[in-house]
């Protein structure tokens, strides 16, 4: 369990390492030119070439590129990731003001996920193939194959515009977050309530549920004191990979509703060039991957009483 | 002899997947007295599972069951009671030991707690009791150091170990019947003599009716007081375990002792199979349902189904449900 604890861990690390390597090399490898742009920034049109050059000098542009990695990697450990191109802000201050908000947003949209889909997939099951059951496999199917954008546009011209509970724009108060909780989740929650079901359906069949109906336990119990724990181990997973694929989600949320969170930061990068922005921001992306993914194995594992408890020899 | 307390007749169940449909009891019935030990033999897919725990609803989920006859346990009729009341009747009156213990205990289960909430529930014992209870359950269950057995769960115990804790959970209810369903089948040989040893002396001390469905013959001679022979859904002979085994009627129940090694000190000339495969059950067909594979056979034996007939002047009623060996033989019938 320690050992492969540590593995987990070790695994985790290198694949962050990986994978900011990666970015690093596709955003420097991108069209446009760091020296370039903060040239036109200072300078107006008035930078020229000898100007541009003495730039990337200074910032070591011409440098191989796993020097300029190595040397990124040494100031990204110590919390500077360089200062934004388009905002002139340094990328640690962005982050603290855009974190809470995305952080917000990812929370509620994983609560609401973890809720629908448990209540969904159980009450599908103890229906058993019954007319709630079917109503909610054709939700699922529904909420797993539209687009977010859309829901998004539906929710507002239905709630907000029409009848004006909540706000259409940004955030304040509670209210103001159901909408973009309920975007964002809708995709994860019928995902997992899917799982939660044919997994239950499966487990339902096994020789232990019958011991349990044995046992004298009505089917409602059956299914969840005997068959829920064996799901949780799937469905962590599941959730796990889900939950860091709604960052992808909060992307398109954060500008739909306009929430000053690191989604919305990550594609106004984009369209500036803003390369320092883009490195930073897929960087924490990539540890909240990388992160979340881990935690939800480890806890996957601590769930699992054979692995929690190997048997001794 | 004492009244039974859990009797089956006419029973009738079929079985429907999306792929197959099957009529895996075809008029079948059994009874079984507290004190008494009865023993469901037959081949493998002779219907002794579908038999037994069908009209306790605790066929696995996915196939539809059609279910006809009657059961009653206590003299109350279980087919028509309404879900919970069954739930209740499965927890306290029945007691299951299925065949491997590996799949039937629920991996993320710890084995005490689940003994101590049927001992609270069924029993009636406050929860200290129960624990208590489940504990001393674990060690009359033949498990050493049950306190520390107690915490573990399944995969920390082996496989015989396991089996005596579903003995054990089945007991804690306090049922009044015992069923187990090939409780040796998926044990090294060394363990099941042990483990047959328990049931018999669980039954002894408590006087519940068990029934043990098995096709090791041995076990039926060491622990049955009665065998009904069950072949493609129909019980094809019933009665005292040494009637049964010792002058058995129906041709298939001979032809199933004979394949047992070293039963009888006569079959040391080797033992034979019965040769051929039980009958497709998704095909019924009229006549005897042995017909196909049986050496006695005669023309009508494909026409007419036989109906179990009492031979023999025993206490214990021993039926056989083949005209043509009674009738060949000079069998005397009398019902
Ligand atoms: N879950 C199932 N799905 C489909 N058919 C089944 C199922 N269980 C049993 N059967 C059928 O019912 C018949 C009797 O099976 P069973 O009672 O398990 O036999 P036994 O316990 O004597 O080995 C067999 O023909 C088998 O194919
Ligand atoms: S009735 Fe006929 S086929 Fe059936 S067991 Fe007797 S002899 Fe064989
Ligand atoms: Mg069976």
């Amino acid at each position: 369990m320690q050992r492969m604890f540590m593995r987990r861990v070790g695994l985790a690390l290198l694949l962050m390492l990986a994978a900011t390597a990666l970015t690093f090399w596709l955003v420097t490898a991108a069209p446009g030119n760091v020296a370039a742009l903060i040239a036109e920034r200072a300078a107006g049109a008035g930078a020229d070439g000898e100007m541009i050059a003495k730039i990337a000098d200074d910032l070591g542009l011409n440098d191989p590129l796993p020097l300029r990695y190595a040397r990124w990697l040494g100031d990204a450990l110590t919390g500077d990731f360089g200062i934004s191109l388009r905002t002139g802000k340094p990328m640690a201050e962005e982050f603290g003001e855009r974190i809470p908000m995305t952080l917000a947003l990812l929370t509620g949209g994983g609560v609401l996920a973890l809720v629908l889909s448990l209540a969904m997939g159980i009450a599908g099951a103890a229906s058993n193939g019954g007319g709630i059951d079917r109503v909610l496999h054709g939700m699922a199917l529904v909420g797993a194959s539209t687009p977010n954008f859309f829901v998004a546009a539906m929710l507002v011209i239905v709630f907000s515009v029409w009848l004006g509970w909540v706000p259409t724009f940004g955030v304040s108060g509670l209210t103001s977050w159901l909408l973009p909780w309920i975007t964002i989740a809708l995709f994860p929650a019928s995902v997992l309530a899917r799982v939660v079901r044919v997994n239950l359906q499966d487990t339902m069949s096994r020789p232990f549920a019958t011991t349990g109906f044995a046992k004298g336990l009505t089917r409602g119990a059956v299914l969840l004191r005997e068959a829920l724990p064996n799901i949780a181990i799937p469905y962590m997973t599941t959730f796990g990979a889900q939950f860091t694929l709604m960052i992808i989600g909060a992307i398109v949320v954060e500008r739909v509703f306009g929430l000053n969170g690191v989604g919305a930061f990550f594609i106004e990068a984009i369209r500036f060039r803003d390369f320092i922005g883009m490195q930073a921001t897929l960087t924490l992306f990539v540890v909240f991957f990388v992160s979340i993914n881990l935690i939800v194995d480890l806890l996957a594992m601590l769930a699992d009483p054979r692995l929690r408890r190997p048997r001794k020899a | 002899m004492t009244a039974p307390i859990y009797q089956v007749e006419g029973l009738v169940i079929d079985l429907y997947t999306p792929t197959v449909s099957v009529r895996a009891v075809d008029g079948a019935g059994f009874h079984v007295a507290p004190g008494e030990t009865l023993a469901i033999v037959g081949e493998s897919g002779s219907g002794k599972t579908v038999m037994t725990l069908g009209p306790l609803g605790l066929l696995p989920e996915g196939v539809a069951v059609d279910l006809r006859g009657t059961a009653r346990a206590d003299g109350k009729d279980i087919l028509a009671m309404s879900p919970a009341e069954l739930s209740r009747l499965r927890g306290g009156f029945f007691g299951v030991i299925f065949q491997d213990p590996m799949s039937a205990l629920n991996p993320m289960l710890k084995i005490g707690p689940q003994l101590a909430e049927q001992a609270r529930r069924f029993a009636g014992l406050s929860a200290a009791e129960a624990c208590k209870e489940a504990v001393s359950l674990l060690a009359r269950s033949g498990i050493p150091d049950p306190e520390d057995r107690y915490d573990r769960y399944p995969h920390e115990l082996s496989g015989g170990m396991l089996q005596r804790a579903m003995i054990a959970l089945a007991l804690a209810a306090r049922p009044r019947v015992l069923i187990a369903d090939e409780p040796t089948t998926a044990l090294d040989a060394t363990v099941q003599a042990q483990i047959l040893a328990l049931i018999r002396q669980i039954q002894k001390e408590d006087g519940i009716a068990v029934i043990l469905i098995t096709h090791d013959i041995g076990a039926v001679s060491v622990l049955a007081d009665r065998v009904a022979v069950l072949y493609a859904g129909q019980v094809a002979e019933e009665g005292s375990a040494i009637d049964v085994l010792t002058a058995p009627v129906h041709p298939y129940t001979r032809g199933l002792l004979a394949s047992v090694p070293d039963f009888r000190s006569d079959s040391a000339s080797g033992t034979k199979e019965i040769p051929g495969i039980p009958p497709n059950q998704a095909q019924l067909e009229a006549g005897c349902r042995f017909a196909d594979r049986c050496d006695r056979v005669q023309p009508q034996c494909n026409t007419r189904r036989p109906r179990l007939q009492t031979v023999g002047m025993g206490v214990v009623p021993h039926r056989v449900a083949c005209p043509v060996v009674i009738a060949a033989e000079g069998i005397v019938t009398h019902d």
